[in-house]
């Protein structure tokens, strides 16, 4: 064997120009795949973060009752121990906050339509904390003292004609379940990239809302954000054993992560990734084209060199180990270059990021089109193209080689 | 029981359609240590004789048989190890591995082998780069030998398994008339003490003078076939 891997390597450094370009044509195809799938992965995560400081935050309690009929988001089935469990979740590692939550359904008016709208009635000092709204607000907050302050969406408010400073009316059925209406002054408007805040979205403080809708200090959901980690996985992780301590420690409530609330887009980012993941299979057999070439040039070159070999007594197999051998040394290379390519390369991405601030002002749908989106190492998905480059490299080689065993011994020889 | 024995051998060959016969029927007897040179004008089919006798070409017709056994009812398993067990080729062409120093081309048969030690291959190529001469060569690699200096890379390979059969294709044609005794010389210290059967395709006068036997071939007959000491074999 020792031999053959001599022979092998030595004819990869003496043909050091097709070397070279066929090692090229694979360090290409897996540069492209670690650039790839670290933008797929950063806009994933991208996405992912937007969710989770927009809409859904790390972890949800409420009432197992609210849990079940939550799409008409009751207001009857109020969380009892909100200090208690704010206490307990502050105390917990790696939390960054938790904020109470009271949704409602309701209608804005301007006089001339009405809208239906989702409300959210929030604690002004703690939501900033969990939810990143404050990034998207166009005018002000709530202020300390103010009473009827309302921030719409923005989509929200142009289809309204109103602007900040404007007045709007709301209707909402109060928690006895009484019609009720009053004017709201517009302080600020959320120009997210969820289309649904964007469009459906109000926000009322509790102080104006325990008037409002008769809450009382209703919360019927209480929202925890979880410290963001550079490793997706262990910000997973760390979401996961705080449910799972929250579950024993309060088994009456309902504990829902990000990961069950935001389900369905989720299970649409991993099918995103299959695709991807085709798309870049694609790319390696181009590759492997390549050195199925490369390979074959070299037997024909060497057509004589088989034709000695063999008869000297190297069997067939040994003959296709050699070439096998071969295209293993140009996967190697190619897969190192590729690595110093795309991981160079992926430096930029994970640093410095791409702008995004060109694509704003399009319809998205959650992704961030504001700022700079960023790459991030997927190291499995590295080792993993790593190999399959050498594997391509080496399967490729399996035909062309399997032709120089099976050459006659005397056309061999005689070849020129 | 003579060691290979050659039975109305036939060999043709095309080229586009029409079939040139390249043996048209050769019969022959070859004794364990003959020491035989085949002469003949080109084309006459003495390489092909060679090639068939190595089974590294099959006969259109015929056969050969190596000690009692029929080299064409081998499959290709069986000639490949007939080879290595049985038979060395010194090719015209010398056809040197070129990624391989001379010493690692001397060395490639013992490594196909695969029956020695590293010492004992170590010994075995020491030995025979110093019996062709090329010590202070023998980590050169091809392209940087002379013609000469490649044959005898190629004929140390050759002996360097003691091959109970060599098939030489024109072994000393680039090797001048002192360093072709000495080879000739070598082969015959072989063919002597170990019984090496030499069969030779030569144009050379100096390897036919050597030949116990002499064959002659013509338009892939034999036309002659003489046994130096022992007079005519057939």
């Amino acid at each position: 064997m020792g031999t053959l891997i001599k022979i092998a390597w030595r004819n990869v450094r003496r043909h050091k120009r097709r070397t070279f370009l066929s090692a090229l044509v694979i360090a290409v195809g897996l540069a492209m795949f670690i650039l790839m799938n670290s933008i797929m992965t950063g806009m994933d995560r991208a996405n992912i973060d937007n969710l989770v400081e927009l809409s859904t935050s790390s972890i949800r309690i409420s009432t197992k009752e609210y849990a079940e009929d939550i799409e008409s988001l009751p207001l009857k089935y109020g969380l009892q121990n909100v200090q208690e469990l704010t206490m307990f979740i502050q105390q917990q590692e790696y939390v960054a906050g938790a904020t109470p939550r009271t949704q409602f359904l309701g209608q804005l008016s301007n006089w001339e339509e009405t809208m239906p709208v989702i409300g959210q009635v929030v604690d002004a000092k703690t939501d900033v904390i969990v939810f990143a709204l404050m990034n998207y607000l166009e005018g002000n907050y709530f202020s300390d003292e103010g009473e009827n302050e309302i921030i719409l969406g923005k989509g929200l408010a142009e289809q309204m004609g109103v602007q900040t400073g404007d007045y709007i009316t709301l209707y909402a059925l109060t928690r006895y379940e009484s019609r009720n209406a009053d004017e709201f002054h517009i302080v600020g408007l959320l120009n997210t990239t969820d289309p649904n805040i964007n469009l459906n979205t109000i926000l009322i403080t509790y102080e104006t809302a325990d008037s409002f809708l008769d809450l009382e200090g209703l919360v019927t959901e209480l929202y925890v954000a979880m410290e963001r980690r550079v490793s997706y996985n262990l910000f997973v992780k760390d979401v996961q054993q705080l449910q799972t301590k929250l579950q024993s420690r309060f088994p009456e409530l309902q504990i829902d992560s990000f990961l069950k609330i935001a389900s369905g887009f989720l299970k649409l980012t991993e099918q995103k990734k299959a695709f991807g993941m085709i798309f870049m299979l694609i790319i390696l057999a181009i590759a492997a084209v390549g050195i199925f070439n490369s390979v074959l040039m070299s037997v024909y070159e060497r057509i004589r060199e088989i034709g000695v070999l063999r008869a000297q007594g190297m069997k067939r197999g040994e003959i296709i180990t050699l070439f096998l051998w071969e295209g293993g040394f140009i996967g190697i290379l190619g897969s190192i270059l590729g690595l110093i390519i795309g991981c160079g390369a992926n430096i930029y991405f994970v640093l410095v990021g791409i702008p995004l601030d060109k694509f704003s002002g399009l319809e998205t749908s959650g992704l961030p089109f504001l700022g700079r989106m960023y790459g991030e190492w997927n190291i499995g998905a590295i080792i993993f193209v790593f190999l399959f480059g050498i594997i391509v490299a080496v399967a490729a080689s399996y035909l062309p080689s399997r032709m120089a065993s099976k050459m006659e011994v005397t056309k061999a020889i005689r070849y020129v | 029981m003579p060691l290979l024995e050659l039975i109305n051998v036939k060999k043709d060959y095309m080229k586009g359609e029409t079939v040139i016969p390249a043996l048209r029927g050769v019969d022959l007897l070859i004794e364990k240590g003959d020491f035989l040179s085949i002469v003949g004008p080109s084309g006459s089919g003495k390489s092909t004789l060679l090639n068939i006798i190595g089974c590294i070409d099959t006969p259109t017709e015929g056969s050969v048989l190596y000690d009692g056994t029929d080299l064409s009812e081998l499959n290709d398993k069986e000639k490949t190890r007939y080879r290595k067990e049985n038979i060395s080729f010194i090719f015209q062409s010398f056809n040197l591995i070129p990624v391989l120093t001379a010493r690692e081309n001397v060395e490639l048969p013992l490594i196909i082998e695969k029956k020695f030690n590293k010492e004992e291959i170590h010994d075995k190529v020491s030995n025979i780069i110093e019996i062709v001469g090329l010590e202070d060569m023998a980590d050169r690699f091809p392209r940087e030998l002379s013609g000469g200096q490649e044959q005898r890379v190629a004929i140390a390979r050759a002996l360097v398994k003691n091959p109970l059969v060599v098939l030489a294709d024109e072994p000393t044609a680039n090797l001048d008339s002192e360093m072709s005794e000495d080879i000739i010389s070598v082969m015959q210290k072989m063919n002597e003490e170990i019984h090496t059967t030499f069969i030779f395709s030569t144009h050379d006068p100096l390897v036919q003078k050597h030949a116990e036997r002499v064959i002659i071939l013509r338009d892939g007959l034999i036309a002659s076939d003489e046994r130096k000491n022992h007079g005519h074999a057939d």
